[in-house]
Parts: C-alpha cells; sequence; structure tokens
C-alpha cells in the first residue's frame, strides 16, 4: 500500500509537474527573450532593458496607452457586469416572452466572425456619433463578451437556492430588493469570474480599437503595440514584439493569480447545471 | 446606414465632379468651400503653393513608413500655419481601415498609401485630382515620374511620391573580400550576381550566399521583377490585366534563382520566410549579397561595410521596383488647400535635402539626386539614380494578385523555384483570372 | 424586465449591424464605395467557386476535429490530476492556467517569436544537445504548421477548459464513487461508467465553445502561419477577411459570414439538444 501510494504520488508530480513546466515555458522564455540581446532590436549587446525603453518612449508614451486601455477595460467590465448581472437574473428566474430566442441570439454572438461584423458597427457607431470615442469602443469590447457572461450569470443565478430569495421576498422586499440585498452576494464569485474574462478580453483585443479609434492619443496599448511593431518597412522588431507581449501580458498575469480563489468559485459556483 | 452609399464615376474623374459628388452625398461632412478653388483664378503660385491659414490637416500613414512621414509631418509643423496630425496605423491593418474609411466618404485630408494599391483608390475617387496643382509646381518635371504614373486616371493626376523605397542589391563587403572578390566590383549581371553568392557560400560555416523571402509574395515583386524588366520584358500588360510571368524573359530570372536554391547557397528560413523578418537576416552579417529595400540602408550595422548597386537583368541592364508610399489628398477632405500646402512642402528643396535625403532615403525629384548628403555617401547617388530607370507596376487587382499570402502569384514563384515547375501555365492562368476579375 | 437593457443593447449593436451584413451579402458592395444596389443571388453562388473555398472548407474541419479532440482529451486529464485536495495542486492550477489570461493575439505573437529561426529557443537547445543542426521548420510544411498552431491553441485553452471540467467533476458526489467501489468496480471502470455520463452536460459545454472557436479560426493563423504554406492552413474565416479587406468585396465576405453563421447554428442548437438531454437523464 505505501509502495503504491509512493508511486502514485511520485507519478503524480512527474506528469502534473512536467505539464506544468510545458505551460510554463513559453511565458518564462518570453519574459527572458524580451530582455535578452539580439541584433536588429534595441536590445543590442548583454541583457538588459532596452526594448522595454523602446516601448515606453514610443509615440504619445506608454502612461498614455496605459490609462486609455485601463479606462476601456474597467468600462467595458462595468458595461458587461451590469448586463449580465442583470440579465442573468431575468433568465435565470423570471420567464417572459421570446426569454429563449433572446439567449440564443446572445449565444449567437459567440457565431459571427469578428472580421464580418466590424464594418457595420463601426458604420453603426458612427451615426451614434461614437467613432473615436473609447466609450463606443467599450460598447464593441462589451457586446463580444456578452455571451460568456451572460451564460455564467445565469448558471450562476440559477445555482442559487429559491429559498433565500423566497424569505426575503416574505420580508417585503421586491425582487430588485432581493436581488441588491441577498442575491448580488449570493452570486459574487461569478460576477468576479465574467468582470475578470471581460476585462482581459477589453485589454487584449486590438482588432476592435483599429477600427474604432481614430486619434494615435487615444491608442489602447495594444494596439499601440501592434503598430510599435512593425515599423521600418514593415520588419518586424522581435525584441519590442516580446517586450509587447511581457508588458500586455502582466497586469493580466497579476489579476488572475489575485483573484484566482474567486473564479474558480465562480465556475465552481454554477457546477454548469446546463 | 445608406448615407455611405455613393454613386460615383469611375472614370474621368475631375474635381469639379468630385465636388458635386460629395454635395450630393452630403453626409455629415458638409461640402468643403474650397473644393471649388481649384478652377478660380489663382495664380499659379497660389495653385503649387495652396493654403497656410492654421488649419488643422488629418494624415493616415501605416506604420511601416512612420518614421518617414513623422519626420516630414514634424518639420512642417515647426515652420507653419498648419498642422499636420498624423495618425499611425499597423502595416498589416492599414488596407482594412483604410477602406473601411473610404467607403463611408471619411478619410483624412491627406492619405498615404503603398503605392501598389494606388490603382483601386483612385478607381474608386479617394483622391482628388491634383493635375492643376502638380503641374503648378516649379520642379513638375524632375519628380520622379513612376508613382505619379501609377495613380494618374485619363490623364488626371491624384499622388505624388512621399516615401521612396527601391529594390537594390545590398552586398557584405567583409565577405567579398574574404571570398577574393573584388569588394569594388558588384555583379552588373544576374549570371554574375549567382557566381558571387556561390563564392562566398563555399566560405562555409554560418555564411550563405544569399537570402530572399521565399514564401512573400510581396518581396518577390519587389526584388526579382526588376531584373525581368532590366532585360527590356513586362510583367504585366499595360492595363495590368494579363499576366506575361510565364514568358521566357520571366523564367530565365526564375532558373537563376532556382539554381541558387538547388545548391543550397540560400541561408537557412528562406523557403519559409513570410516577409515579416525578410530584411533582418543580410544585418547579421552572414549574407553575401542580396536585393533589399533601400530604406534601409540607413539600419545597416557599422561591423561590416555594406555596398549597394543596382538589380541587374540575367544578361545586363538594370532596373529597380519603385515603392513606398505616394500621397495625395483624399476626396473627402474640406481643406484641400490646405492639404496641398503640406504636400507640396514635402516635395520642395528644403524637406527633400534637409529632412529625406539627410536621413539617406532616397529623394523623390530627380535633380536632386545628388546633394549635399549623397555626396558624403556615393551609396545614396546610385540608389537615387537607379530610381530613374525604375518602375512602380500598375494593376488594379494588384495586393490580392500578388501581395496576399492567398492570392495566386506565390503559388505560382514557389512551385516553379521550390518545386518541378511544370504547373507554370496553369499557375499563370490563376494570375491571369486574378487580375481580371 | 431585468433582460430589457441587455435585449436593448443586442438589438442596437447586434441585431441592427446583422441586418446589415445580410444586405451586403444580397449586394454589389465594394468596400471602397459602399453599395451599388442588389445583386442576389451573386454573392451567394460565387462562394463554392473560389478555388480557395473547399480547401479552406477542408482544413477548418479537419483542425477543428484534431483541436477538439486533443483539447479535451488533455484538458480532462488535467482536471483529473487537479481536482483532488493534495499538496502542490494549487501551484499545477495556477501553471496550467496561467496561459488563459494572455490575448490570443499576444499568444501567437509569442510563439511566432518562439517558433522563429531568429530568436526561437528549440534549435539552439537540440544544436547544443548535439541532437540536430539543422533548424527546425515549424511552420515550413503543411504539416508542421497544422502542429505548431494546435500546440499554441492547445497551450492558450487547455487551462480553461480543464476549469469547466473541474467544476464539472466536483460536483459529482463522493457517494457515487463510493457506492461503485462497494461494488468492486476498478478506478478505470468508474472513470468511463460514472465519470463521463454525469459530466456530459460539462463536456457538452466545453464541445460548444471549443467547436464553434475552431470552425472561426483566425488570428492564430494570420500572425503564425498567414494561412500557409501554399494556403495549407488557410481557414474559412481568412477567407472572409481577404474577400472583405484584401479583395475589398464586402458582398462576397457578406455571403460567406451569412453561410457560416447558419452552420454553426445549426451545429450549435443540435449540441444544446443534446446538452439538456444530458441535463435531464
Amino acid at each position: 500500500m505505501r509502495l503504491q501510494q509512493v508511486i502514485g504520488r511520485t507519478s503524480f508530480w512527474v506528469f502534473g509537474g512536467g505539464l506544468a513546466i510545458m505551460f510554463l515555458v513559453p511565458l518564462i522564455w518570453t519574459a527572458v527573450a524580451s530582455v535578452s540581446p539580439h541584433g536588429a532590436t534595441a536590445q543590442q549587446e548583454g541583457y538588459g532593458f532596452n526594448n522595454y525603453r523602446t516601448l515606453t518612449e514610443y509615440d504619445a508614451g506608454l502612461p498614455t496607452y496605459l490609462w486609455n486601455s485601463a479606462y476601456v477595460s474597467i468600462l467595458t467590465v462595468v458595461f458587461t457586469l451590469g448586463l449580465s448581472l442583470l440579465g442573468g437574473y431575468a433568465f435565470a428566474r423570471f420567464r417572459f416572452p421570446g426569454r429563449d430566442a433572446l439567449f440564443l441570439l446572445i449565444i449567437a454572438i459567440l457565431m459571427v466572425p469578428y472580421a464580418t461584423l466590424l464594418v457595420p458597427l463601426w458604420v453603426l457607431l458612427g451615426e451614434l456619433g461614437m467613432r473615436n470615442s473609447l466609450f463606443g469602443l467599450a460598447l464593441v469590447l462589451t457586446l463580444y463578451q456578452l455571451p460568456f457572461s451572460m451564460f455564467m450569470m445565469r448558471i450562476s443565478f440559477e445555482a442559487v437556492p429559491r429559498e433565500i430569495e423566497e424569505s426575503a421576498l416574505v420580508d417585503g422586499c421586491g425582487t430588485f430588493g432581493v436581488l441588491r440585498r441577498v442575491l448580488v452576494f449570493a452570486v459574487w464569485p461569478g460576477m468576479i469570474t465574467v468582470g475578470l474574462f471581460a476585462f482581459l478580453h477589453a485589454w487584449n483585443d486590438f482588432i476592435a480599437p483599429l477600427f474604432m479609434i481614430n486619434d494615435s492619443s487615444r491608442y489602447p496599448l495594444s494596439l499601440a503595440i501592434a503598430t510599435l511593431r512593425q515599423q521600418t518597412m514593415g520588419a518586424v522588431d522581435f525584441g519590442a514584439t516580446q517586450a509587447g507581449v511581457v508588458i500586455m501580458a502582466l497586469p493580466c498575469l497579476l489579476l488572475f493569480v489575485l483573484l484566482q480563489r474567486h473564479y474558480v468559485r465562480g465556475f465552481m459556483s454554477g457546477a454548469l447545471k446546463g | 446606414m445608406r448615407r455611405s452609399t455613393r454613386t460615383r464615376a469611375t472614370t474621368a474623374v475631375t474635381a469639379a465632379v468630385l465636388a458635386l459628388v460629395m454635395s450630393a452625398c452630403g453626409g455629415d461632412d458638409d461640402t468643403g468651400t474650397t473644393g471649388g478653388d481649384d478652377d478660380g483664378g489663382s495664380s499659379p503660385e497660389a495653385l503649387a503653393e495652396g493654403v497656410d491659414d492654421g488649419s488643422t490637416i488629418t494624415m493616415w500613414t501605416r506604420a511601416a513608413t512612420e518614421p518617414q512621414s513623422q519626420r516630414l509631418v514634424d518639420a512642417y509643423n515647426a515652420s507653419h500655419e498648419n498642422q499636420v496630425e498624423l495618425t499611425v496605423i499597423p502595416t498589416d491593418d492599414y488596407l482594412p481601415r483604410v477602406g473601411t474609411a473610404a467607403g463611408a466618404g471619411e478619410l483624412p485630408d491627406v492619405l498615404s498609401l503603398d503605392v501598389v494599391f494606388v490603382p483601386q483608390f483612385t478607381t474608386a475617387g479617394a483622391y482628388l485630382d491634383i493635375t492643376d496643382r502638380i503641374d503648378a509646381l516649379p520642379f513638375a518635371d524632375d519628380l520622379a515620374q513612376s508613382h505619379i504614373e501609377v495613380g494618374t486616371l485619363d490623364d488626371a493626376k491624384h499622388v505624388v511620391p512621399h516615401t521612396m523605397d527601391l529594390s537594390v542589391l545590398f552586398y557584405n563587403k567583409s565577405l567579398y573580400e574574404q571570398a577574393g572578390l573584388d569588394p569594388e566590383a558588384p555583379p552588373t549581371t544576374l549570371q554574375e550576381f549567382a557566381e558571387h553568392a556561390r563564392a562566398i557560400d563555399a566560405l562555409g560555416g554560418d555564411v550563405s550566399g544569399t537570402f530572399f523571402g521565399g514564401n512573400c509574395g510581396g518581396c518577390y515583386v519587389f526584388t526579382w521583377w526588376p531584373s525581368i524588366w532590366a532585360a527590356g520584358a513586362d510583367v504585366m500588360n499595360e492595363d495590368g490585366t494579363e499576366s506575361f510571368l510565364a514568358e521566357p524573359e520571366a523564367q530565365a530570372v526564375y532558373d537563376v534563382w532556382k539554381g541558387l536554391v538547388e545548391d543550397d547557397i540560400v541561408a537557412p528560413g528562406t523557403q519559409d520566410e513570410a516577409g515579416p523578418t525578410w530584411t533582418g537576416v543580410f544585418p547579421e552579417g552572414n549574407i553575401g549579397i542580396m536585393p533589399m529595400p533601400s530604406t534601409t540602408l540607413g539600419l545597416m550595422p557599422d561591423t561590416f561595410e555594406t555596398g549597394v548597386a543596382p538589380i541587374p537583368g540575367v544578361d545586363g541592364g538594370e532596373s529597380t521596383f519603385v515603392g513606398g508610399d505616394a500621397v495625395g489628398i483624399s476626396s473627402n477632405s474640406e481643406i484641400p488647400d490646405a492639404a496641398w500646402n503640406f504636400i507640396a512642402w514635402t516635395l520642395g528643396d528644403e524637406a527633400q535635402v534637409e529632412v529625406v535625403a539627410q536621413n539617406r532615403d532616397v529623394v523623390a525629384r530627380t535633380d536632386l539626386a545628388s546633394n549635399e548628403y549623397s555626396d558624403q555617401d556615393p551609396r545614396l547617388v546610385t540608389i537615387n539614380e537607379v530610381a530613374g530607370v525604375g518602375r512602380t507596376p500598375y494593376s488594379l487587382r494588384f495586393g490580392e494578385t500578388f501581395n496576399d499570402p492567398q492570392g495566386p502569384w506565390l503559388p505560382l514563384v514557389r512551385n516553379y523555384v521550390f518545386g518541378d515547375g511544370t504547373t507554370l501555365e496553369q499557375d499563370n492562368e490563376a494570375v491571369d483570372a486574378s487580375l481580371q476579375s | 424586465m431585468y433582460a430589457a437593457p441587455a435585449a436593448v443593447f443586442v438589438l442596437l449593436l447586434f441585431v441592427v449591424p446583422l441586418l446589415l451584413v445580410g444586405q451586403m451579402s444580397a449586394s454589389e458592395w465594394p468596400l471602397l464605395q459602399g453599395s451599388r444596389g442588389i445583386n442576389l443571388p451573386d454573392n451567394y453562388a460565387g462562394i463554392a467557386d473560389d478555388r480557395l473555398f473547399w480547401p479552406a472548407v477542408g482544413f477548418t474541419l479537419k483542425y477543428t476535429l484534431i483541436v477538439v479532440v486533443v483539447l479535451l482529451v488533455l484538458a480532462m486529464g488535467m482536471a483529473l490530476l487537479v481536482q483532488e485536495r493534495r499538496r502542490g495542486v494549487g501551484f499545477l492550477r495556477t501553471a496550467y492556467f496561467l496561459p488563459v489570461s494572455l490575448g490570443l493575439a499576444s499568444a501567437s505573437l509569442l510563439f511566432w517569436g518562439f517558433y522563429s529561426p531568429q530568436i526561437g529557443p528549440i534549435d539552439p537547445l537540440l544544436e547544443w544537445l548535439g541532437i540536430t543542426d539543422e533548424p527546425i521548420r515549424w511552420i515550413g510544411t503543411p504539416n508542421m504548421a497544422l502542429f505548431s498552431s494546435i500546440v499554441l491553441v492547445v497551450w492558450k485553452f487547455a487551462g480553461f477548459f480543464m476549469l469547466i471540467l473541474m467544476v464539472g467533476l466536483q460536483s459529482i458526489p463522493n457517494e457515487v464513487y463510493e457506492a461503485a467501489r462497494v461494488d468492486g468496480a476498478s478506478k478505470v471502470q468508474s472513470f468511463f461508467r460514472i465519470t463521463l455520463p454525469l459530466l456530459r452536460p460539462s463536456i457538452a459545454l466545453c464541445l460548444i465553445i471549443s467547436i464553434t472557436g475552431s470552425l472561426l479560426a483566425f488570428d492564430q493563423f494570420f500572425i503564425l502561419t498567414n494561412g500557409g504554406p501554399d494556403n495549407s492552413t488557410t481557414t474559412v474565416v481568412m477567407m472572409i477577411y481577404r474577400e472583405a479587406f484584401r479583395r475589398f468585396d464586402l458582398g462576397s465576405a457578406a455571403a460567406l459570414s451569412v453561410v457560416v453563421l447558419l452552420v454553426l447554428l445549426i451545429i450549435n442548437i443540435a449540441q444544446f439538444r443534446y446538452l439538456r438531454r444530458g441535463a435531464d437523464e
């Protein structure tokens, strides 16, 4: 029995650890590559942060781009949470005409290629006077985040036992009161998950800003890096590219690790009842 | 939404017609009041110079040519009332972005464009007719003509050169010496080029004779077509609707390169090079000789000496692909006179010499080919001079046929050079079909 | 009532643009000039004539099949590995999950460098070990390009699916396994007889997401292989992109999109049915 345990534990570590290394290697490599010397990059000799200097000094400057990215991402998170919290509640708890059709419609957003919808969206936002604004951009980013968020919030609400709200309803709360006073706390992990993924998506996407934003000074970081990457007659700067990947990834990795407990519970609480 | 809908004359687009079309479509841009000034009684000088009245001029450029554009914009803004606002767009995404804006009539005042895409945009009416303005320039006859010709539609000129990028041979003089070749005698025929490459490749180690973007349609076009032109042949008919790329002259060029590939004279990775890094290999110092974009001359390291020579034909002659960006006033501009003030200034003596030439870029005017900066570096004279015999190919379907990795040109040349070449005729029919679609 | 904001939002930003896509698909609509009027059914009729179309469909299906199988099998293994409370499990979960936080474009750029002969780490390593001194052509041949793209996608998404499956696994009550063990079922038997059937909703959700995502694959190929070599990794969405932004033909791009949307709707409605049935059992 003991021997079996030892074998079991060893193989767990060999398989699990080996796999973990394979997952971590590319991340570690890109961090190392971004500070390594290489011809045709800003880092010519020895290790150092010259590639990052290229990045920070580019055009409007890193702080501007970081601010734009943070602003758009937070706005997207707010929109996504607002829509999916109310919508998830509605889908989970109420029967209303067109419920299934609306849900299917939201899921169908996933099924339209990004490239297809961008031109119509661009025309539409122009009509609404929201082109070249970070606000309009956040709306577009929210759209593509909606299917996952709505699904997630729906199952989060469905996983909450009805008894909880029934007692609150008896206590004289309206349905909105129940949502505000009781349910929000019950679906909190789900909201964190939804918010996190909305943030990641908004932070990383560069196709939507490419179409929606005209001024270089309003570019989010993702688009600025895509621009920087292809200077000098389209030749790509490897160093700046990998430094860009690192800068883009750092806030995400950080948020990810910080919130890990919550989003795992977010998935758990849903338990995916289908 | 139907506001973006436009009926535009595809032929004979004069400025007056354009102004009419613009007012007919309206949109949220009010029709420019200055649009009609072209026909007014302005003096030639005023026409040539445009207006410097403190307007804000918007301009878009792709990231690839940003450094060149930015330098011109900075110098202009420092000395003029008008201010140019430059928006830089990632190179790979430039066409989607610009195309969408063109369809909705929301282009910036000044639009720079990779010159091979200009015909599509002029035909679509995205550029204003600036024939009179160009002709009024005191140095009109000295402007490099290839860009202007590509932007000419039914005798109406729409663009002028903005950033000139020529294909020329770069060779590594230290490797030439090591291989016992004369570093001051670059090849004058493509055959000789191959001999030199073989001699250098024989040095062994990490050194290779030559390199090219083997999975990059635009690279082939840019580096191989000059050899076809140098032999006096054409790559397409005048309208750009029929391909001559399976003709004997073209085949002769492919054959030379195919020989180098078969004998492994090319650097590792040649066949898979899709474009983004094709210019990054030569500066590392292990390539003997290869065609390169002239704009990269300023980026060459000082660890070895780089020689420059025109791209020769198989049995002699020389030519170049005059690439880079052309620039014009978009038909959506409300301030064409101010926009022209900037464009005209970029072509003037001061900008061409003190901004363009000083940064070792190719000047857009033949009369300035020899200037105080090129005098310090004879390689620049070589480049500036070959611009005069170079060409810019014209086709309305250029990008999707030749640049696009899914286009039919890339398989044609790859099948020939890396494969057995038996499908040349059939591949060329696909090119024809694409050109005519 | 609470669904009203979402309904308005979807109507405005999704249904309206979608209708415009429908109109485009029925019109001659050059990107640079705008609508030139209805030309039905030219855009649809032209789809199958494109020399790229059937190879692209074939490749997209092949890619989807491989990715979905590899991704789900691996994610299942990982989920089984990390679902138990054990020392070090937290570290493994984090490690597997970290790549999920990168954007797909970032991840593609990362691997583009990783595979590149210029700065990629694998060739120098193999050379140093004396195994080979020829650079590996990671994206040079059709099979290698497919393989390399799959590695990227699996790396990026396996953690996500692991999480979904892990949650499913943990929602299976322990008593069920206890009962099976008392009946003398081996671990393998109980996995196939108990775990898999009870996991059906989670698996179905993974299938929906991974199949839809793979059929719409674009970024990874756009950045990594550019559809090459020799069009071997051109996907259907790359064709849509080419029609719209390289050929400036919004009409045929929209027609192709509509066809793709319909196919995906059919596939997904079928899967939803399956998911529902799985949940009811």
